[in-house]
């Protein structure tokens, strides 16, 4: 049974179509990394999970139970960070996780919870006084309230800095190990790539890639992008570079000393002796897999022509 | 999969959510202790005291007349009835008109039902607990300025006061519903202060200019008038009866809508205060036979029952119907 199943989801207001027959589904126990840019409808399909909002036609089942008509339950058993959300100014950190306790009928510890997310200092400071990071700190530790089976994640690492960040991966790989499925979304592929087992893409409300990381980095055609530094650099060279069979592109990067950056699918070699047939110098060369990064910029960016939709 | 995504898929089922008591509390509960914390509970604490106090001051000092009479605290409840009564609503609206739309607008809400909440846990909790803070805040006011109060009014009719507080606090009740139903219905603050503002003019100004406007129109024979005759005594001793009209029954009784109207009846029912000098009230001659029910004092408890049930019922209807 998937831990998340979404069917056929269509969401409209009005004219504007944010999501549309969008299916997907997040197996129990893994943690899947939802992507998107800002605007491509990862809110929308996290709030008809939550039944914050009611599709205009579709289904989701969560934790094999109808997300609208079973919400009660689905929420009692799932933990939720949702994005963009202010804290209660005049209620303290402790307070805030008495009442996510008290709302699920859990025994949680609340020095321990914020001890887990490294706010165990300011346990009994009103949240008014809060940073963005502390705020969402003290949202993730209301989240793991009741060792829920299921965690949903909207943008957790917004306001975090790298070193937040990077905590707060650490506390899904824990929730992961204990069994529970996390639902992750994130508009930065690196945020996911670390943690997530499989990835889905979203684009203009439409999943445009389900796979896990590896298999995203191999569906990109295993694009390589070699980096050359030469001695110069000319037009001539540059464009005979670019007419090669192999090369994808090619784009002049500094010019202290001259490095090129060349997108190559084939041969290196060929890429090289090209340029030293032009009498170029090269001093020295790298290559650099194509990163997750280049990955998500071709399935979301419309300039990327090799990419097709599903 | 469960049998019920299939009966799920196809046909629209329409949305209403369960109401759960444990959930209603945790959440009037965490409500109660955001507001408690604010600057307001306690403003409205003293603001209630101060209020009772610096009336019965001036009832000592210039109302010896009536306090030879020995009915000081109706007196008390006479005039600090005609300020709350124009006060509550405007602590209430202002109380509630974020309870809902201000949650939404901050994104907060999401905390409250992200967690196992139902809409209408949210509504009933909001309810409960911003009635709560201004009821507490009453309370704490009252409370300490009896004691004041008791110093400076020769006699002092606890029944008197108590029922005051109690009908002040019910009064209280039904605007803090309409405050939280209202803020429920839309997703901006604005919208819903706007409403706020709107429901006060209603009562303070509109209600009245009905009753004048029912008068003009019975005047110019659209509306027909109930004929009864006055007995009046003439310079020389002599009665005489005239006819006369007045407006019929259900205009009358909507006049005794307002909540305002509805919390002064209603407190002439439980305390001493005559009736003739709060709220609505009619002459005997009016009425050939007994005067109906719906237009007796004791309907007033029924009035401002509804004003609670009704705009929350409404509410919890819609508030499970929109998109947050």
């Amino acid at each position: 049974m998937p831990a998340i199943s979404v069917d056929t989801l269509t969401k409209s207001y009005g004219q504007t179509l944010a999501l549309s027959d969008l299916s997907f589904e997040v197996e129990e126990g893994e943690v899947f990394g939802f992507l998107g840019p800002n605007g491509a409808g990862k809110s929308t399909t996290i709030n008809v999970i939550l039944d914050f909002i009611r599709p205009t036609a579709g289904q989701v089942t969560v934790l094999g139970l109808d997300a609208q008509a079973h919400s009660r339950e689905i929420r009692s058993r799932t933990g939720v960070l949702p994005e963009g959300v202010e804290t209660y100014d005049r209620l303290t950190a402790r307070q805030h996780l008495e009442f996510a306790i008290d709302s699920k009928g859990a025994d949680d510890d609340p020095e321990a919870l914020l001890e887990r997310v490294g706010l165990r200092d300011a346990i009994d400071k009103k949240a008014g006084g809060y940073s963005k990071g502390m705020s969402q700190r003290l949202m993730l530790a209301m989240a793991l309230v009741g060792e829920p089976e299921l965690l949903i994640l909207d943008e957790p690492s917004t306001g975090l800095d790298p070193n937040g960040a990077r905590e707060m991966r650490e506390i899904v790989r824990e929730e992961s190990a204990r069994g529970a499925t996390v639902f992750f979304s994130s508009h930065i592929m690196e945020q996911v790539e670390a943690v997530c087992d499989r990835v889905g893409i979203l684009r203009d409300g439409e999943m445009v890639a389900v796979d896990t990381v590896s298999g995203l980095r191999d569906s990109v055609g295993g694009g390589t992008s070699l980096r050359v530094t030469v001695d110069r650099i000319n037009d001539d060279a540059l464009q005979a570079v670019r007419s090669l069979p192999d090369v994808g592109g090619a784009t002049v990067e500094g010019q202290n000393p001259p490095t090129l950056v060349v997108q190559v699918d084939g041969s290196k070699t060929t890429v090289l002796s090209t340029l030293e047939d032009r009498g170029i110098d090269v001093q020295d060369f790298s290559t650099t897999e194509a990163s997750l990064e280049d990955v998500f910029q071709s399935y979301t960016t419309d300039t990327s022509t090799e990419v097709e939709a599903r | 999969m469960s049998t019920d995504t299939a009966t799920g898929s196809g046909k629209t089922t329409s949305p209403s959510s369960s109401i759960n008591l444990e959930s209603v509390r945790a959440v009037a509960k965490k409500d109660f202790q955001d507001a408690v914390r604010s600057w307001m509970f306690w403003g409205l604490s003293i603001f209630f005291f101060v209020l009772l106090v610096a009336v019965t001051g001036t009832i000592s000092y210039f109302g010896e007349e009536i306090a030879q009479q020995g009915v000081t605290t109706e007196a008390l409840v006479l005039f600090v009835s005609q300020i709350t009564r124009l006060v509550i609503p405007l602590i209430a609206l202002i109380l509630g008109w974020k309870a809902i739309a201000g949650e939404r607008e901050t994104g907060s809400i999401k905390i409250l039902l992200s967690l196992p909440h139902s809409r209408k846990d949210v509504l009933l909790g909001k309810l409960i607990g911003r009635s709560a803070v201004l009821s507490v805040s009453l309370i704490v006011g009252f409370a300490l300025a009896a004691i004041v109060v008791a110093a400076l009014l020769g006699s002092f009719d606890p029944v008197d006061y108590v029922s005051l507080l109690v009908m002040a606090i019910i009064y209280g009740l039904a605007y803090t519903s309409i405050a939280v139903s209202l803020s429920s219905v839309t997703r901006s603050t604005t919208i819903a202060g706007a409403a706020m503002f709107g429901v006060f003019i209603l009562f303070y100004i509109v209600w009245n200019a009905i009753q004048t406007v029912f008068q003009i129109l019975m005047n110019r024979g659209t509306i027909e008038g109930v004929s009864y005759t006055q007995e009046v005594t003439g310079p020389d001793g002599t009665t005489q009866q005239i006819p006369m009209d007045r407006l019929p029954d259900w205009a009358l009784f909507i006049d005794t809508i307002d909540p305002g109207n509805a919390f002064q009846n209603a407190i002439t029912v439980l305390s001493s205060t005559g009736s003739s000098e709060l709220g609505t009230s009619y002459p005997e001659v009016w009425f050939s036979s007994d005067v109906p029910f719906y237009l007796q004092n004791w309907f007033s408890f029924i009035i401002l029952l509804l004003w609670i049930v009704v705009p929350i019922a409404i509410a919890l209807y819609r508030f499970d119907r929109v998109d947050l």
